[in-house]
C-alpha cells in the first residue's frame, strides 16, 4: 500500500517536473528576439569642430562614435572636402592633402586602423590636429569618417554589401596674428516672383496679394578665410508698416557662396506638397501675410567686428490678382445674363 | 535522492534558462585607470515628456543649474543645455542586400532603410556611390548599371527614369521616404549608382535644410538580367556616407 502511494507521488513529482521544464521552454522560445539582417546605427558627436590655430602649435579634441546597432568593426580616417553648391553640401576628396597633421592620442587605437565596437558601446576617439611649423596661412576643412567594413561575401548568393560611413566636418584657420581675411559680397538677393513684367528696362516683380513672398539671399566669401554673415531682412509697406527678420549665422567657407537662412519664415511642408511653386528652389525665407501694394526688401550683413556692413534691396508690388479676375469673371457673367434676359423680354 | 536531484535539475534548468533570457543592465562607470571621481554630481533623472500640443524634456540632479549672464559673458550651467547637443546619428537596416538567385527578364529586388537623425540647426545629406558594377570575384563579367527603360527614359546617375520594361538589363535603386531627390517621382523610377572605379562622384540620396528627428528613406535596388548573362555570383559593395553640414 505504502509503496503504490509513493509510486503515486513519484508520478505526481515527474509530471510536474515535465511541466515546469515545458513551460521553462516555452517560455525561451517566445522571448527569442527576431531574427534580423545586420543593422549598422552610428553617432558620432560633436558634429562640426571649428578651430583657429597658430603654425606650430597642436590640439586634441574628443570625439564619441557611439554604436547603436549590431556590433561592427570600424575605422576612422581624415579625408579633406570642399564646399559643393551653395546650400551647404559637401564634396569628400578620395585623397588626404594639405600641411595639417592629424593623428590619435588613444593608446590602443590609430587613424586606418579596424576596432571593435559591441552593440550599445560607444569610443572616444582623441584626435590630436597639429599644424606644423612654416604652414601657410589659410583655412583647411577635412571630414572625421568612421566607416563600418562590409559584411562578408557570401558564396552562390547575389549581393549588393554596404559600407556605411559616418562624418563630421573639421574647419581649420591657420593663422600667425591671429587676422583673418573676411571679405563678402550678396550674390544674390530677390524675390522670386509669380509674374514678371519688363517696362522701361525696369522688372516689375508682381504677387497676388495672397502669395507667400519667397526670398533668395546668396553671400558669397571671396576671403581666404571663412565668415559667419549676421544680419537682418527687411520688408517695408507703402503705408509704413515694417517687419525684421533675422539671418541665422552659417559658416561659408573660403571662396564658396551659400544661400542664408532667415526667420522667422514661413513654411511648406515639401514632402507631402511637392508641386507646390515654394519647394521648386531653396529659399532663404518665406513672407507670409495679405500684401497690397509697393513693397520694398532690404537685407544689411555683417561679418564680426570691424568688417563693414553690406547691403542689397529689391522690391515688388502685390495685389489682389485673383480676386480681382473672378470679379472681373462675375461682372461679364452678370452682363451677360442681364442682356438675355432683356432679350428675352423683348 | 532521485527526487533532489530532480528538484535540482529543474531549478538548475530554469535558472539557467532565465539568466540567458536577462536583460543586460546599464551602470554609469564613475572610475578609470587614470581618474576615479568621488560624490560626483549625477543626472539622476531625466526624459523627454510629450502630449498632445505639446512637448518637455526634464533633466534632474544638477546643482545650480541656470543661464548667469555678467558683462561680456553667458555661462549655462546645467545638464539641460548640454542636452541640446544631440548627436547626428545615422542607421542602415540591412547591410546585405540579398537579391537572390537570378532569372532572365524576371528582376529582383531588395531594400534597405536609411534613418538621419541630427538635433543640430542645420543641413544633412547622405550620399551613394557603389565601388563597381556588380560583377564575379574574378572580374571577368559584370552587370552593366541601368539605363532604366531606355529612349526617352533614359536614366543616369543624377536624374531618375521609369524602369518597368523586363526587357531593360542592369542594376540600379530607387528611393522613397523622407529627404529624397524629387527626380524618384513613384517606385518605378530609378537611377545606376555612381560607379567609383570608373572615377565617379558619390551622388546625394538624402539631403535637408531642416532640424531632422529620425528622417527616414528606403534605398530599393533592383536587378535584372538578360539570358546571355554569364552564371555566378555577382557582388558589389555600396557605400552610404552621411554627414552633417558645416
Amino acid at each position: 500500500m505504502q509503496k503504490h502511494k509513493l509510486k503515486i507521488k513519484n508520478r505526481k513529482f515527474l509530471t510536474f517536473c515535465f511541466l515546469v521544464i515545458i513551460l521553462t521552454f516555452l517560455f525561451c522560445v517566445f522571448n527569442l528576439g527576431k531574427v534580423h539582417a545586420q543593422q549598422v546605427t552610428l553617432s558620432i558627436s560633436p558634429p562640426l569642430l571649428e578651430t583657429v590655430i597658430k603654425p606650430g602649435k597642436s590640439i586634441m579634441i574628443a570625439y564619441k562614435i557611439e554604436n547603436l546597432g549590431d556590433p561592427v568593426i570600424l575605422r576612422t580616417k581624415i579625408l579633406p572636402f570642399e564646399p559643393q553648391g551653395e546650400l551647404g553640401g559637401i564634396k569628400i576628396k578620395d585623397e588626404f592633402e594639405g600641411p595639417v597633421r592629424f593623428s590619435l592620442d588613444n593608446a590602443n587605437l590609430q587613424l586606418d586602423q579596424p576596432f571593435f565596437l559591441k552593440s550599445r558601446s560607444s569610443q572616444q576617439i582623441l584626435l590630436r590636429i597639429r599644424i606644423p611649423e612654416g604652414a601657410p596661412r589659410g583655412d583647411y576643412y577635412y571630414t572625421l569618417l568612421a566607416e563600418t567594413d562590409p559584411p562578408p561575401t557570401t558564396e552562390g548568393i547575389m549581393s549588393s554589401r554596404t559600407r556605411t560611413t559616418i562624418g563630421t566636418p573639421i574647419l581649420i584657420t591657420v593663422t600667425d596674428t591671429g587676422n583673418v581675411d573676411i571679405n563678402g559680397r550678396i550674390g544674390f538677393f530677390d524675390v522670386l516672383p509669380s509674374y514678371q513684367l519688363s517696362l522701361f528696362g525696369h522688372h516689375l516683380r508682381i504677387f497676388d496679394s495672397g502669395d507667400k513672398i519667397p526670398v533668395v539671399a546668396i553671400v558669397e566669401n571671396t576671403g581666404g578665410n571663412l565668415i559667419k554673415p549676421r544680419g537682418e531682412i527687411v520688408l517695408r509697406g507703402n503705408f509704413g508698416e515694417k517687419a525684421k527678420y533675422n539671418i541665422l549665422p552659417q559658416n561659408i567657407l573660403s571662396r564658396s557662396q551659400r544661400m542664408l537662412t532667415a526667420t522667422p519664415s514661413a513654411t511648406v511642408d515639401c514632402q507631402e506638397n511637392n508641386k507646390s511653386k515654394y519647394c521648386q528652389r531653396p529659399i532663404s525665407l518665406l513672407i507670409s501675410g495679405f500684401f497690397i501694394g509697393l513693397y520694398t526688401l532690404s537685407t544689411t550683413i555683417y561679418f564680426g567686428e570691424g568688417s563693414p556692413n553690406i547691403y542689397a534691396s529689391t522690391s515688388f508690388i502685390a495685389f489682389p490678382i485673383k480676386l480681382l479676375i473672378g470679379l472681373g469673371i462675375v461682372v461679364i457673367v452678370t452682363f451677360i445674363i442681364v442682356k438675355r434676359l432683356r432679350d428675352i423680354e423683348e | 535522492m532521485r527526487n533532489s536531484f530532480g528538484i535540482f535539475l529543474v531549478f538548475f534548468t530554469c535558472l539557467a534558462c532565465y539568466l540567458l533570457n536577462a536583460v543586460p543592465l546599464d551602470a554609469v562607470n564613475m572610475q578609470s585607470p587614470l581618474y576615479r571621481i568621488q560624490f560626483g554630481n549625477i543626472n539622476i533623472g531625466a526624459d523627454n515628456l510629450s502630449s498632445e500640443g505639446a512637448k518637455l524634456s526634464i533633466t534632474m540632479g544638477q546643482l545650480a543649474a541656470e543661464e548667469f549672464e555678467t558683462n561680456g559673458y553667458i555661462i549655462k550651467a546645467g545638464f539641460q543645455y548640454i542636452h541640446s547637443i544631440i548627436p547626428f546619428t545615422f542607421s542602415v537596416s540591412n547591410t546585405n542586400i540579398n537579391l537572390g538567385t537570378l532569372t532572365p527578364n524576371m528582376p529582383s529586388t531588395d531594400s534597405t532603410t536609411l534613418t538621419v537623425s541630427f538635433g543640430g540647426a542645420g543641413r544633412y545629406s547622405v550620399t551613394a556611390i557603389e565601388e563597381h558594377a556588380l560583377q564575379l570575384q574574378s572580374g571577368l563579367y559584370k552587370i552593366d548599371d541601368t539605363i532604366c527603360d531606355g529612349g526617352g527614359n533614359t536614366c543616369y546617375e543624377g536624374l531618375a527614369k521609369p524602369w518597368t520594361s523586363n526587357n531593360a538589363y542592369g542594376f540600379g535603386y530607387n528611393m522613397s521616404g523622407d529627404d529624397v531627390p524629387s527626380d524618384f517621382i513613384n517606385a518605378t523610377y530609378f537611377r545606376p549608382f555612381a560607379d567609383k572605379s570608373q572615377g565617379e562622384s558619390p551622388v546625394v540620396v538624402m539631403e535637408s535644410d531642416n532640424v531632422g528627428k529620425r528622417r527616414q528613406a528606403t534605398a530599393t535596388f533592383k536587378v535584372n538580367v538578360s539570358p546571355v548573362q554569364a552564371a555566378g555570383t555577382y557582388q558589389t559593395v555600396i557605400n552610404f556616407v552621411a554627414t552633417p553640414s558645416y
